[in-house]
């Protein structure tokens, strides 16, 4: 009991980090802007077929393909703010944050179109059948190997942040955009970062996702709406909370499925989102509510 | 002189009035001498978008038969529309088609829950209906089924074979079940639980696994169902999950005996679910790609016609077999062409077999085409067949 105890908390423990991954991103936006990016995860759909358009088809190494991945996704969610939602001046938050939904159409339509319907098999450097055995629980080399990529990225984006000059860009754009923009720091260039970063985070998502669920137009669906309560969990301006909220919401989930209900594991994360709001809006990190003025 | 030109005009009127009466009597919706026109509403987007082939699959094929010159001098025009596998949205494109496109037919349209929200619609309306793909024990009883040809098999009955064969052959205990939770994967389950009754205790229905379409993570299912103890797991699933859920059942050292609906004898389950796919047992309707030179041929033209339905082999081909029996109607009811007509000629199809579909049988009370499976064996990335038609009771 306590050993398949133990297996659910570290299968949800695996699924958590990737939620991380996606949360991260939705947050690093909602910080600095105020915007919901719905096309959160169809940008990262996108970057994950481009990196398998890149290995299947055209033969570059993987690591290559990941990196020129990366570095593509982040053009495309950084061109998405300069050159679309940038423009629209007239448009309110509510007007942006539905551009963002009318862009997540337009770019699953364009996945569909190019690449087609039907579900592909990922390439991987790491086997998934290939398990690792610690006292009666198992873990495969994809998994392990995924949560410990999922960590370093955390990692990673906190050096960003918390220890670089555009870090503190981005920091202080998010506390106070208008005083940001008056000490002359470039608050669209530091925008435009955010959007490249957190959609690149997006896309190393994806990647990791995808040899372990397959690759399909619509394989971030699921991962989007659960990075997304993992968000709300933790505190939507929260980076740790974003981290917390993650791993805390695919362990709950995965032990509530193994004990509960397996039939309401996928509305889990819904009642908990609208626990959450009740009790504590702010999620478990985050700060206190306070309405911008 | 202007009393005179009044009396011509209404003259003129009331003869093109006659003249033309004939005419717009003989005009059906959806026939004309040079075209009859189809429609079918599908999931060419969102999480099903990849049964949209069974639809881009009866497009192509439409097109070849155009080439060949159509039928009786009448071309097909098929019009698809997308529903994403959401009954508000099919219930919107049937509507559409048959008012404003107004189609001769609606042909095909996926989902069990899809074809429900639709039924009523379409027989109010007296639509020639040819085969929804959905399971077919939802016609058991159906009174108002004047219009309805189906060609598709019972999930029902087909779990209930499955799980026979199961704890017949192949000495199966305990058996679990792993299903989407919708219509048809509840269907599924019915079949099993009724073979289960019907077997007496000699195998025993340990656990019923369900998941929704859009989750992807099925690592607690794989547990779940190992935690159940079963000897043998049945699948009724998309190919993506039920690839997804044997790589995690093997990933945790499970390996049941698996079986499987047809709907998962796709050969791309070899390539999503790898070596995890030997030795499963499924059932299939009509003779699978690679098995029988008629199938084959077939799908070479849709290839033809439409290459990127070489990713997608199975559901093209099975657009073809529910569309067959529809041609051959046409076929059988000749130059003169009317729903009337049409349907007497649907009831004269006995034993007919067509390019991919075969043994199909319709008559004046009979509206249930095949009544009938095989199982066969995935081995290695082939298919082989393993017993003779098994057959079910007719029940519409």
């Amino acid at each position: 009991m306590a050993v398949l105890a133990l297996q659910y908390a570290l299968n949800g423990l695996a699924t958590g980090s990737l939620y991380v991954l996606v949360a991260l991103g939705i947050v690093i936006l909602y910080r600095t802007s105020r915007i919901l990016n719905f096309a959160h995860g169809d940008i990262a759909t996108f970057g994950t077929f481009l990196a398998f358009t890149l290995i299947t088809r055209l033969g570059v190494a993987p690591l290559l393909a990941y990196l020129l991945t990366l570095a593509t996704t982040g053009l495309l969610g950084a061109g998405f703010y300069s050159l679309i939602l940038r423009r629209a001046k007239e448009a309110t938050l509510l007007g942006q944050i539905v551009m963002t939904l009318g862009f997540a159409l337009v770019l699953n339509g364009a996945v569909v179109v190019v690449w087609g319907a039907d579900t592909k098999v990922f390439p991987s450097l790491l086997s998934e059948t290939k398990v690792y055995h610690l006292g009666g629980i198992v873990i495969s080399q994809l998994s392990l190997g995924s949560l410990i990529m999922g960590f370093f990225l955390m990692v990673l984006l906190y050096l960003l942040v918390q220890w670089t000059k555009v870090g503190l860009a981005m920091r202080a754009v998010s506390q106070n955009p208008l005083a940001a923009q008056a000490l002359g720091i470039p608050t669209r260039r530091v925008l435009a970062l955010a959007w490249g970063v957190a959609s690149a985070l997006g896309a190393s998502a994806g990647i990791l996702l995808a040899p372990v669920t397959l690759l399909d137009p619509f394989m971030m669906l699921d991962p989007f709406l659960k990075g997304f309560a993992a968000a709300v969990l933790g505190g939507m301006d929260s980076p740790p909370g974003a981290v917390v909220g993650g791993l805390v919401l695919g362990v709950i989930e995965s032990l509530f499925g193994g004990f509960v209900s397996v039939a309401f594991k996928a509305t889990l994360a819904f009642a908990i989102i609208v626990l959450v709001l009740t009790v504590r809006p702010e999620g478990l990190l985050g700060r206190e509510y306070k309405k911008r003025v | 002189m202007g009393r005179l030109r009044w009396k011509g005009l209404v003259l003129a009127v009331a003869g093109l009035v006659v003249l033309s009466t004939p005419l717009i009597g003989a005009q059906e919706r959806g026939i004309t001498p040079t075209e009859v026109v189809l429609g079918s509403s599908m999931p060419l987007s969102g999480p099903a978008a990849y049964w949209g082939a069974v639809g881009k699959g009866i497009d192509a094929y439409v097109k070849y038969l155009n080439d060949q010159g159509g039928i009786h001098g009448r071309k097909l025009t098929f019009i698809l529309r997308d529903d994403s596998y959401l009954p508000p949205r099919a219930v919107a494109n049937v509507r559409e088609l048959v008012e404003r496109a107004g189609v001769f037919a609606i042909v095909g349209l996926i989902g069990t829950a899809n074809a429900f929200a639709v039924r009523d619609y379409i027989v109010q309306n007296r639509v020639i209906w040819i085969t929804p793909t959905a399971d077919s024990s939802i016609w058991a009883g159906f009174r108002q089924k004047r219009y309805l040809f189906v060609t598709y098999p019972s999930y029902v009955h087909e779990a209930t074979i499955l799980t026979r064969y199961a704890a017949e052959k192949l000495g199966v205990k305990k058996v679990a079940v792993f299903y989407q939770n919708d219509l048809y994967g509840q269907k599924g389950l019915l079949g099993v639980k009724r073979a289960v009754n019907a077997l007496k205790g000699a195998v025993k229905l340990v656990s019923a696994v369900p998941y929704e379409l859009v989750v992807t993570d099925l690592s607690s299912h794989a547990l779940k169902l190992r935690g159940s103890g079963a000897d043998a797991v049945i699948l009724y699933a998309t190919p993506r999950h039920g690839a997804l859920i044997v790589r995690e059942m093997a990933k945790i050292g499970y390996r049941p005996r698996l079986l499987a609906s047809f709907t998962l004898t796709d050969p791309i389950m070899f390539t999503l679910a790898g070596e995890a796919w030997d030795d499963v047992y499924l059932t299939a309707f009509f003779p699978l790609p690679g098995t029988d030179p008629k199938v084959d041929e077939t799908l070479q033209i849709l290839f033809k016609y439409d290459p990127t339905l070489r990713a997608n082999p199975f559901n093209s081909v099975a657009g073809v077999a529910f569309l067959e029996p529809f041609l051959e109607g046409l076929r059988r009811a000749g130059r003169d062409l009317t729903t009337e007509r049409f349907i007497s000629a649907m009831e004269t199809i006995r034993n007919w077999d067509g390019q991919v579909i075969r043994g199909v049988t319709f008559g004046p009370d009979r509206r249930q085409g095949i009544n009938r499976i095989y199982i066969v064996r995935a081995e290695k990335g082939r298919y082989t067949k393993l017993t003779d038609w098994i057959e079910y009771p007719v029940e519409f």
